[in-house]
C-alpha cells in the first residue's frame, strides 16, 4: 500500500498542526507545546545518538547553552531572548569542536560516560559563574516590550513556532537519511571498525552528526527559555535534561525519523500530568516511571515502539521484512 | 627483483600492556599470493589489522609502494589500495547485500565505476546476485564470507587481505571460495592471506611467513615452508 505509507507522515503533521486548537484548556495547550519542544531536542539527539549510534548522555550541555544564551542576552544586554538562538547555535558548534574529537575516541558505554562527565562538569561551572546568575539562574522579560520578546499568555503561538522548527529538523533528517551521510552514519552505528576499514571517515562524520545534533539541541534550549522565561543550572544543564532526550528517543525508536516524536507524545503528557496531580512532593514520580520504561524497552523491545510498528501495520512492512 | 609492493619490518603492536605482536616482518611482491601462517593467537589478525590501520603499531615500519604508511588512519589506507576482508566478516547485517557493497565502494575515487565493480563481484559470486536485496543478516555463512570478500573488492584494491577466509565454512564452500580467489590471482590481484589451515594455504600461496607468539619465525616460498621440518614445531608451539 504505497499511497498509504506515503500519506501517514503527512497525516501525522496535519493532526499535530490542528490538535491544540481543538481544545480551549490552557493546560492541554501548554502540554502540547512542551511535547513538540521535547520532540525537537530528542530528534536532535537522535542524529548522533540514534543514526550514528553514539549514545550521548551529555546533550544537556547544548540545551543549557541555548537557554543561557537567550536569557543572558536579555538579562545583560536587554535584547529579546530569541536573539540568543543564533548565539547558542554558534556556541554549540564551538563546544562540539572541543568535546567531539576527544570523546569520539571512546566507544560504547565509555562514550556515554565521557559525555555524562562533561555535562556534569558544565553544570558545576555554571553554578559558580556569577555573571550567569550562579545557582539562582536567569529570568526572562516579565512583560513583553515588543512582539520580538515572544511573550504570550497563551501557549498556542509557542506551539506553532516549535512545530515549524520540528518540521524543519525532521525534513533535514529525512534528507540526511537518504543521503550518503545517513548511509555512513548507520554504518558507523552498526559497526564502527567495519565502517572504518571500508574507508568511511568515521571521526569526521561523527563530528558532522554532532554539529547538527548540538545545534538543534541548543535551539531547543533557546526556545525553552523564550517560553518559560527562566533557567537555572538544573533546568538548563541538569543531567535529567540529557536523560529525557535519551528516554524519549529510546521509547519511540532510536534511529527512526518519527521515533522521538512518538516518544515525546507519550512521555511528556505523562510527566506533566503526574507533576500536576502530585504537586511539588511528587515531581520525581515521572522519573520512577522513566526507570520502569527503560527496563521495559530494554527487555522487550530494544528498538522502541518503532520495532512494534510492523506488527500494527502488517501490510506496510511485510515485503521489507 | 623489484622492490616489494608491501614490506613490513619488525612490526610491533601493543594493546595496553598486552603485546599483540612483537616482531613481524613480511614481504609481499606485486601479483603474488602470500600466506600468513600460525596457530590460533599467534598474531595473524593483529598483523592484518595493523596493516589496515585499525590498530596503530607501537614499533617497526610498514612500507607500501615505497612510502611509509604506519600511523595512517584506516580510511586513508583503503584509499591507497589496501582492503581487508575481516575475520568474522563484520557485515552490516541490517542492510542489504547491495548496500553492503555500496559501503565497500566508499573509498572509490570515481563513483561511476560502482556499477562495473558491483557486476564484477556478482560475476565472481553469482549467489550474491540473486540475493542483492536481501538483508546481509539473512545470508548463510558461506554467502556472508563471499559478501565480505566482495565488499572488500568494491574499493578496487591493489592488495586484498583476507583474514581466515575458510573459517567455519563447509568444505565444498571452502573449495568454491579458493576457486574464486584463484580467479582474482589470475587477474593479477595481490593477496595476503591469514589462514589456520596450513595445507590449504601452502597449496595456494606463492610464499609464506610463519608467525609464532607474535614473531615471524620462518619465511620462504610455499614449497620451502611446506618441506621445512620446523613448520610443525612452530605450529605446536616449540621454540625455534
Amino acid at each position: 500500500m504505497i499511497p498509504l505509507r506515503r500519506a501517514w507522515p503527512v497525516a501525522v503533521l496535519v493532526i499535530l498542526a490542528i490538535a491544540p486548537f481543538l481544545t480551549a484548556n490552557p493546560f492541554y495547550q501548554r502540554v502540547a507545546a512542551l511535547v513538540v519542544l521535547a520532540a525537537i531536542s530528542a530528534s536532535a539527539w537522535n542524529v548522533i545518538g540514534g543514526y550514528a549510534g553514539q549514545i550521548s548522555f551529555g546533550h544537556s550541555i547544548y540545551f543549557g547553552i541555548g537557554a543561557y544564551a537567550s536569557l543572558l542576552l536579555f538579562g545583560r544586554f536587554g535584547l529579546p531572548p530569541i536573539a540568543g538562538a543564533p548565539l547558542g547555535i554558534v556556541a554549540s558548534f564551538v563546544v562540539s569542536l572541543i568535546i567531539g574529537p576527544p570523546t569520539f575516541r571512546l566507544r560504547g558505554h565509555y562514550f556515554s560516560m565521557g559525555t555524562f562527565a562533561i555535562a556534569a562538569l558544565a553544570e558545576i561551572l555554571v553554578v559558580n559563574w556569577k555573571f550567569a546568575g550562579g545557582a539562582i539562574g536567569l529570568m526572562g522579560p516579565a512583560m513583553p516590550r515588543s512582539l520580538a520578546d515572544l511573550l504570550f499568555r497563551n501557549s498556542l503561538p509557542y506551539y506553532a513556532i516549535f512545530l515549524a522548527v520540528l518540521a524543519l529538523l525532521l525534513a533535514l533528517t529525512h534528507l540526511m537519511q537518504r543521503s550518503r551521510m545517513g548511509f555512513y552514519l548507520r554504518a558507523i552505528g552498526a559497526g564502527e571498525r567495519a565502517a572504518e576499514s571500508l574507508g568511511v571517515p568515521v571521526q569526521r562524520y561523527k563530528l558532522y552528526a554532532l554539529l547538527i545534533s548540538g545545534a538543534f539541541t541548543a535551539l531547543a534550549g533557546s526556545l525553552y527559555a523564550v517560553m518559560i522565561g527562566f533557567v537555572d543550572p538544573e533546568s538548563g544543564f541538569g543531567i535529567l535534561i540529557s536523560v529525557n532526550m535519551v528516554v524519549i528517543a529510546a521509547l519511540g525508536g532510536v534511529g527512526t525519523l518519527f521515533g522521538p516524536l512518538a516518544g515525546a507524545i507519550i512521555l511528556v503528557p505523562l510527566q506533566e500530568t503526574t507533576n500536576a496531580l502530585l504537586g511539588g512532593s511528587g515531581t520525581g514520580a515521572a522519573y520512577v516511571a522513566y526507570g520502569l520504561i527503560i527496563m521495559l524497552i530494554a527487555r522487550f523491545s530494544p528498538g522502541g515502539l518503532a520495532e512494534l510498528w510492523p506488527l500494527i501495520n502488517r501490510n506496510g512492512r511485510r515485503r521489507a521484512a | 627483483m623489484n622492490a616489494p609492493l608491501l614490506k613490513v619490518s619488525h612490526l610491533a603492536v601493543h594493546y595496553g600492556d598486552l603485546v599483540g605482536v612483537s616482531d613481524v616482518s613480511i614481504e609481499v611482491a606485486e601479483g603474488t599470493v602470500v600466506a600468513l601462517l600460525g596457530s590460533n593467537g599467534a598474531g595473524k589478525t593483529t598483523t592484518l589489522n595493523a596493516l589496515a590501520g585499525l590498530v596503530q603499531p607501537a614499533g617497526g615500519s610498514i612500507e607500501w609502494q615505497g612510502g611509509r604508511i604506519e600511523g595512517t588512519s584506516a580510511d586513508a589506507i583503503v584509499r591507497q589500495g589496501i582492503a581487508l576482508s575481516p575475520e568474522g566478516w563484520r557485515l552490516f547485517v541490517t542492510q542489504t547485500v547491495e548496500q553492503n557493497l555500496r559501503l565497500g565502494a566508499t573509498a572509490l575515487q570515481d563513483r561511476r565505476r560502482f556499477g562495473a565493480l558491483r557486476d564484477r563481484v556478482f560475476s565472481l559470486f553469482p549467489n550474491l546476485a540473486g540475493r542483492r536485496r536481501q538483508l546481509a543478516g539473512t545470508l548463510s555463512g558461506g554467502e556472508r564470507q563471499m559478501l565480505a570478500v566482495g565488499r572488500a573488492l568494491m574499493s578496487d584494491p591493489k592488495l586484498l587481505m583476507l583474514d581466515e577466509p575458510s573459517l567455519g565454512l563447509a568444505p565444498a564452500v571452502v573449495d568454491a571460495m579458493y576457486e574464486t580467489l584463484g580467479k582474482l590471482r589470475a587477474e593479477g590481484l595481490t593477496l595476503l592471506l591469514a589462514e589456520q589451515s596450513m595445507e590449504l594455504a601452502l597449496e595456494f600461496a606463492d610464499t609464506a611467513t610463519v608467525i609464532q607468539t607474535g614473531r615471524s619465525v620462518l619465511a620462504g616460498t610455499a614449497q620451502e615452508i611446506a618441506e621445512n621440518p620446523d613448520l610443525h614445531r612452530a605450529y605446536l608451539g616449540a621454540a625455534l
